[in-house]
C-alpha cells in the first residue's frame, strides 16, 4: 500500500460524504414548516359563479410531458363546485376554445368542493399581454369566461 | 490488473461515500419491518379481530368515514397486510389531509392521523433521503439509486481480491483470537460472500430505480396515464351525479378479476376523471399494483384495465421490483431474511471503513516509528 500521511484530511476525507447527511434533517425541518404561498388574487364573476384563484409559487411555468404548466388553487366563493359540469384554466392572450379543452385534461379544474387545484395550460414564457383565463361550463352547456392579468413579477 | 489495483479499485468503490452508503443500508433495513413497526408501535393502525369477522367490502368502509365527517371529499383509500387497517385519505375545512384508519372487520374509525406516517417517513428517508422533488425528479432519488454503481463495483472488486471465495461457504472460519484486523477482515469478507444474492438484488433493483428517475425525469412514460371520460359521455341539461357509485366500480373489478386484492383506489378528482382501482392478484412476483383498472363513473365500462400478461417489457420490470426489493415476495419470513442481509450490509460498510482505518493509522504510524521499534511491536503482535 502506498503510505499516506497520517494528517487530519487523510484521516478523515472519506467521512465527508457523511456531512450530505445534514440536509435531509434540513429538508424534515423545511417540510414541517407551514408553506407561504403567495396571496389570493382578486374575486371575479365567472357567470353565476364567484370566482378566487392563487398561484402556488411566483415561479414560471414548469414542463409536464409536452406541455408548459402553472399550478394555481381556485377557490369558488359564490356558487357549488358541482354546478360545474367542466372547468379549465389557461394563460394566454384568449381563452382555449372549450372543445380544444375537452379533447384532454391539460388545466381542467379538479379536486373537491372545498378547493379546486389546477395545472393550468401556459406558455413557456411570459408576455405582458398573456391573462389567466378560467373557462366555465354549467350543466346546461352554457360557457362563462373570466380573466386576471398577470402580476409585475411574473413579466420579470 | 494487479492484485493491488483490484484492492485499490474495491477501496474506491464504496470508501469515499461509506457513510451515507452505510445510512441508506440502516434506513432501509428498518424500512423492510415499517408495516410491523407501525403495528408495534401504533395501537391504533391494528387490525384486530378478536370476534374472527369477515373484512368488510372497501366501499362500506369509505361509506363509514363519509358519514363520520360528512362534508369530507374522499380521495384515496389504502389497504396493507390483514393485520393492518385500512386507511382512507380524505380532506374536511378542519382537515386537510387526513388519513383515518379504519379497522376492516369492526368498521371503527380507529384514528385520524394529520401528519406523516412512520412508514411513508422511512420510505422518503431511504428513497430521497428527504430531498425535495422538483416536479418530476428529487435529487437524493438520484443520489441513493446511484449507490447501486458502487455496490456491484464493490461486489465484483471484492470476489476478484478474495481468492477462492467460496471456502467462506464449505469453510466457514472467523478468526476472533488473531486481533481485531484479522476478525473485522474475516466478518467484511464472509458477509460479502454470504449475501452475494442480496448484493446481486439490491444492486440490479436500485439500477432499475436508477433507470426509472432517468425516464421520470425525461417525461417517458412507462405506465399509460388512465383514459378520459369524453365529454360526450357527461350529460347535459339537468345538473347530474354520476350514476355509477364506488360499490359498483368494485364490484365490476371484482368480477373481472375474481382473486383481486386491491391495495390502492383513488376517486374521480373531476367529471372527466375515473375510478382508478389496482390491486394485486395471484401472481407471487408481481407487486400490489399489477391489476388496474379504470372504471368510467357515467357508464360504468372499463375503460382500460392493464394485468401481468399484458405488460410491456418496461412495465413487467416496474411491478417485479419493488417485491423484489423490498423483500415482500413471501410475507413475513422473506422480510425477515431481507432484514438480517440489510443488517448485514450495513455492518459491512462499518467493517470495511474499520478495516481501511485501521491499516492506514497503522501505515502512517510505521512510517514515523523507527525500523527497530516497528518490528518489536510486529513480534508482539
Amino acid at each position: 500500500m502506498a503510505r499516506r500521511k497520517n494528517t487530519f484530511w487523510n484521516r478523515n476525507k472519506f467521512k465527508l460524504s457523511g456531512l450530505i447527511l445534514i440536509l435531509p434533517f434540513y429538508f424534515l425541518y423545511e417540510q414541517l414548516q407551514p408553506p407561504e404561498f403567495p396571496d389570493v388574487w382578486e374575486e371575479k364573476s365567472v357567470g353565476p359563479f364567484e370566482v378566487a384563484i392563487q398561484p402556488l409559487n411566483n415561479e414560471a411555468p414548469y414542463a409536464h410531458h409536452e406541455d408548459w404548466v402553472k399550478d394555481f388553487s381556485a377557490y369558488i366563493n359564490e356558487g357549488q363546485v358541482s354546478d360545474i359540469r367542466q372547468g379549465y384554466v389557461n394563460i394566454g392572450e384568449e381563452p382555449v376554445p372549450l372543445d380544444t379543452l375537452e379533447s384532454d385534461d391539460v388545466g381542467i379544474l379538479h379536486g373537491s368542493e372545498l378547493l379546486q387545484h389546477v395545472h393550468a395550460i401556459a406558455p413557456q414564457k411570459y408576455e405582458s399581454e398573456h391573462r389567466v383565463w378560467v373557462t366555465l361550463q354549467t350543466w346546461d352547456g352554457s360557457v362563462h369566461k373570466a380573466s386576471w392579468e398577470l402580476p409585475e413579477n411574473w413579466l420579470k | 490488473m494487479t492484485q493491488r489495483q483490484w484492492f485499490k479499485l474495491h477501496g474506491w468503490c464504496s470508501l469515499p461515500i461509506w457513510i451515507l452508503f452505510c445510512f441508506i443500508c440502516i434506513t432501509g433495513t428498518i424500512a423492510v419491518f415499517s408495516h410491523e413497526l407501525t403495528w408495534l408501535f401504533n395501537e391504533n393502525a391494528r387490525a384486530v379481530n378478536p370476534n374472527n369477522l369477515a373484512a368488510q367490502p372497501i366501499s362500506e368502509l369509505v361509506a363509514t368515514v363519509q358519514n363520520a365527517y360528512p362534508s369530507a371529499n374522499i380521495t384515496t383509500v389504502m389497504t396493507f397486510e390483514p393485520y393492518l387497517i385500512n386507511a382512507v385519505i380524505f380532506s374536511t375545512e378542519t382537515i386537510p389531509s387526513g388519513i383515518a384508519y379504519v379497522n376492516q372487520y369492526t368498521g371503527e374509525i380507529q384514528e385520524v392521523n394529520q401528519g406523516i406516517t412512520f412508514i411513508n417517513f422511512m420510505r422518503s428517508l431511504h428513497g430521497w433521503l428527504l430531498f425535495p422533488w422538483q416536479s418530476s425528479y428529487s435529487v437524493g432519488y438520484y443520489l441513493v439509486s446511484a449507490m447501486s454503481f458502487v455496490m456491484i463495483g464493490a461486489l465484483v472488486t471484492g470476489l476478484v481480491i478474495y481468492k477462492r471465495f467460496w471456502r467462506a461457504y464449505t469453510q466457514p472460519k472467523i478468526r476472533a483470537k488473531q486481533g481485531k484486523k484479522t476478525l473485522l477482515t474475516d466478518l467484511h469478507k464472509h458477509g460479502g460472500v454470504w449475501s452475494i444474492w442480496f448484493l446481486i438484488v439490491m444492486s440490479l433493483t436500485g439500477l432499475w430505480y436508477f433507470t426509472q428517475q432517468v425516464m421520470w425525469h425525461a417525461d417517458i412514460d412507462i405506465e399509460a396515464h388512465p383514459p378520459l371520460v369524453e365529454a360526450s359521455d357527461i350529460p347535459l341539461g339537468e345538473k347530474a351525479d354520476p350514476p355509477v357509485t364506488f360499490a359498483d366500480a368494485m364490484k365490476t373489478t371484482e368480477a373481472r378479476f375474481p382473486e383481486f386484492r386491491p391495495s390502492y383506489i383513488m376517486m374521480p378528482e373531476h367529471n372527466r376523471d375515473m375510478f382508478k382501482i389496482m390491486g394485486g392478484g395471484d401472481t407471487v412476483f408481481f407487486d400490489d399494483y399489477s391489476y388496474r383498472v379504470n372504471i368510467n363513473p357515467w357508464t360504468g365500462e372499463i375503460a382500460s384495465e392493464t394485468t401481468p400478461e399484458t405488460m410491456g417489457a418496461l412495465q413487467t420490470i416496474q411491478h417485479i421490483v419493488d417485491p423484489l426489493h423490498y423483500g415482500t415476495i413471501g410475507g413475513i419470513w422473506t422480510k425477515a431474511i431481507w432484514f438480517i442481509f440489510g443488517l448485514i450490509l450495513s455492518a459491512m460498510s462499518i467493517t470495511g471503513f474499520l478495516i481501511w482505518g485501521s491499516r492506514t493509522v497503522k501505515a502512517a504510524k510505521e512510517k514515523k516509528t523507527p525500523l527497530r521499534e516497528s518490528l518489536q511491536s510486529e513480534g508482539a503482535n
